[in-house]
């Protein structure tokens, strides 16, 4: 008998084996109370609410979702350069400083980045109650180290002969290091800079379903009380405003040697990070801890989180993260190889728009319409909206990539089908799975959001302790958390150098 | 009074328990022009490393100005330049931006940022790489953009730029043809300075492979397996020299 021999391609459907389980629980899970709502819910996508109040609501929603996003952008963009800076190893060689500190901050920074923002929201509102800043300063904790990240991993692409050849000219080591990482850092803000815009803008929306504010707290309030066609409304305008800033992000063009540009962005730089100092003091000691007396009660008050319990909770956090991971990887070329004359692929792309669109929570809030809480449940809406992402990338790289192969199968009679996966998809597999890796880095950080609502895994139990202001299990599920983040991120990083 | 300007003493060099340089002794006196000759792999290059401070020595002591490298102040580690093999040119700026960083050393921080944005005066970088017969059209180009002898001719000129005492060059005629040789030798061994003037207090140091190219050095240091083999007059070379070495 052959053996089975696993490459790219198959390793991208795989994982299509995820839904048999998945498929089963939720069909077992459905009850049919609910179809009507989502019924209804469905037919209000056509019929949202247009009148002159409304319209004035949305416009002033937007106006904040916008100013939250945009303010947390523009910190955690200029504070994750600055980190970046620190957390890659040319500054360490450029000023001759002992690796170990370089080691700390990596580490610091990855504890931070382990805890989604929605976290660090609900942590922050519970001590500080609902605030405007409270969402700019949840969003900025964990954006700047993701953001550092991305920063540091393109400054340590600098070729080391560089540095010592920089550093052999024996110039002052701030010129040497501005010299140095000038480019890079400009490049990855031109790659990666505005899509960071358009990801803060949606963890605004996620933030304000939690009661920050902006468009994802009429979103959400809509959404409780049933009022499906102003929940549409709120939609549709989220959706302009991400089509329109994609649009314009698209038209905007750096020129990193424009004098007055430059002095702009300086001045911008200096002037973002004078202010954030100033504010954070302001915010450290004008502020009253609302029901937070003291750090050290972290450690105190006692916790009746059972070990069994608890482990069950980490355990399904981690099946969580492992079938959303399964869904998103294999769903997008599944769909994309079975239909694929160019009517379906509009249908899937609208689709997958919808689903990149619709946050996480809200998604999950429609399928419980008709279905119990579960983690079949929970892991379907992660999985979902993660392949609408996905999906993206798959169609940008499909669309872009050469098709001359495909061409001489298709010329052979080979089937349409077979065409595509051994002719298009096959290329593209291996940068694909690279890219899902990544992205399960995200999943796991985002089981807390779905955790939170859907009733599973640490998510849930982070509500649960915080409403009952039971700290110490509070540090417990956030260590819980950070643990198989941490743990999550090595795995995947193996995963994507074995790849790359 | 010692008048050496570059002294190694019983220098060894080992990497990965390779004994790359093994006991080399060596004193360079001021305006001495010496090529180093040496089968590839025969640590020429590490020998340059050692000489300019790039690498520490496993074992020995290399004097400059009759001090420790690690006594040297940064004017007095200034007055030494490496044109690399490898050039080790920053590939995202631009010909000039590159050359600019000669510069560097002698001036602030602020010229390193106005050299970023391209608003430092490049009159200086621009003399420097007419010298070394670069075209204006390259001025503004990225390294990524340019032809392997264009790279070339970048790195020397921005090592010229920095008008050091002291140049040494790691196979610098590389990827240039005939005539651009010629002229990349003198502009080394001549040191022409702004005004196109020669002048001869440079001490320089060349490794290279071609023999034809040996008439206008003060002295030849040949190289195997680490040791220096002959230490002599260019007018001292016999065949058999060579014979150690090749």
């Amino acid at each position: 008998m052959n053996k089975l021999k696993l490459n790219y391609t198959s390793l991208s459907f795989l994982p299509i084996l995820v839904c048999i389980p998945l498929g089963y629980q939720f069909i077992t899970n459905i009850h049919f109370g609910g179809l009507k709502l989502f019924q209804e819910f469905l037919i209000s996508a056509f019929n949202p609410k247009i009148d002159n109040e409304i319209i004035i609501t949305v416009i002033n929603r937007l106006n904040e979702t916008i100013l939250i996003g945009f303010f947390s952008w523009l910190v955690s963009i200029i504070f994750g350069t600055i980190f970046g800076i620190l957390s890659s190893n040319i500054f360490y060689k450029i000023f001759n400083i002992p690796n170990f500190f370089y080691y700390i901050i990596r580490f610091f920074l990855t504890i931070i980045r382990s805890i989604h923002e929605v976290l660090w929201g609900i942590l922050l509102m519970q001590i500080y109650g609902i605030n405007f800043s409270i969402g700019i300063i949840a969003i900025c904790i964990p954006y700047i180290a993701i953001n550092s990240k991305v920063f540091a991993e393109q400054l340590e692409t600098i070729d080391y002969k560089s540095i010592e050849s920089i550093n052999q000219i024996n110039a002052p080591k701030f010129s040497s290091l501005l010299t140095l990482i000038w480019n890079p850092i400009i490049n990855t803000f031109k790659n990666f800079g505005l899509y960071r815009l358009e990801c803060s803008i949606r963890s605004t929306v996620i933030l304000g379903i939690f009661g920050i504010g902006g468009i994802g707290t009429s979103i959400y309030l809509s959404l409780q009380t049933l009022n499906f066609r102003e929940f549409w409304t709120y939609l549709w305008s989220l959706a302009i405003l991400i089509i329109l800033s994609g649009l314009i992000f698209k038209k905007i063009k750096f020129n990193n040697t424009n004098k007055i540009l430059s002095i702009f962005f300086t001045a911008v730089f200096l002037i973002t990070i004078l202010f954030s100092f100033s504010y954070c003091l302001y915010f450290l000691f004008n502020k009253n801890f609302e029901n937070f007396n003291s750090v050290s009660s972290l450690f105190k008050s006692s916790s009746d989180l059972g070990l069994f319990d608890f482990l069950k909770l980490i355990l399904e956090t981690i099946i969580l993260s492992l079938l959303s991971t399964g869904i998103a990887i294999s769903v997008p070329p599944l769909l994309i190889g079975i239909f694929n004359d160019n009517t379906s692929k509009i249908f899937i792309k609208i689709f997958a728009f919808l689903l990149r669109l619709i946050p996480t929570p809200v998604i999950l809030l429609t399928l419980l319409t008709f279905n119990n809480p579960s983690l079949s449940i929970a892991a379907l809406t992660l999985g979902l909206h993660n392949a609408g992402i996905t999906s993206k990338l798959l169609f940008t790289n499909l669309d872009s990539q050469d098709k001359r192969n495909y061409i001489a199968m298709r010329s052979l009679g080979i089937s349409k089908k077979t065409s595509w996966l051994l002719g298009l998809f096959s290329q593209q597999a291996k940068s694909y799975l690279s890219y899902c890796a990544y992205r399960s880095d995200i999943i796991i950080r985002e089981t807390a959001i779905v955790g939170v609502i859907g009733s599973v895994g640490l998510g849930w139990q982070l509500q649960e302790s915080l409403s009952s202001f039971a700290w110490q299990e509070v540090t417990i599920v956030l260590i819980a958390y950070s643990s198989i983040a941490i743990v999550g991120e090595l795995i995947n990083g193996k995963i994507k150098n074995s790849l790359t | 009074m010692n008048n050496t300007l570059l002294e190694l003493r019983n220098i060894s060099y080992k990497y990965k328990n390779n004994l790359i340089l093994n006991d080399i002794n060596l004193k360079i006196n001021p305006g001495e022009k010496i090529a180093l000759l040496g089968k590839s792999g025969s640590g020429k290059t590490t020998l340059i490393s050692v000489l300019n401070g790039t690498i520490k020595p496993t074992h020995g002591e290399v004097k400059l100005f009759n001090k420790s490298f690690d006594e040297l102040n940064r004017n007095q580690k200034r007055r030494i330049t490496t044109i690399w093999q490898d050039l080790r040119l920053i590939e995202d700026l631009s010909a000039e931006q590159n050359v600019n960083c000669g510069l560097l050393a002698e001036n602030n921080f602020y010229f390193a940022f106005k050299n970023l944005l391209n608003t430092s005066s490049f009159k200086k970088a621009h003399k420097y790489m007419q010298l070394c017969r670069l075209h204006n059209s390259i001025y503004d180009k990225k390294i990524s953009k340019l032809s392997g002898g264009q790279k070339q001719r970048v790195a020397i000129a921005r090592s010229l730029i920095q008008e050091s005492n002291i140049l040494l060059a790691d196979e610098p005629f590389n990827n240039l043809d005939p005539k651009l040789i010629t002229t990349i030798k003198n502009l080394l061994l001549e040191n022409v300075d702004k005004n196109n003037q020669k002048k001869s207090s440079k001490t320089t140091l060349v490794a290279l492979h071609r023999l034809d190219l040996l008439n206008d050095f003060d002295k030849v240091i040949g190289i195997k397996d680490g040791r220096i083999s002959f230490n002599i007059k260019r007018t001292n070379l016999k065949k058999l020299h060579l014979d150690k070495i090749y």
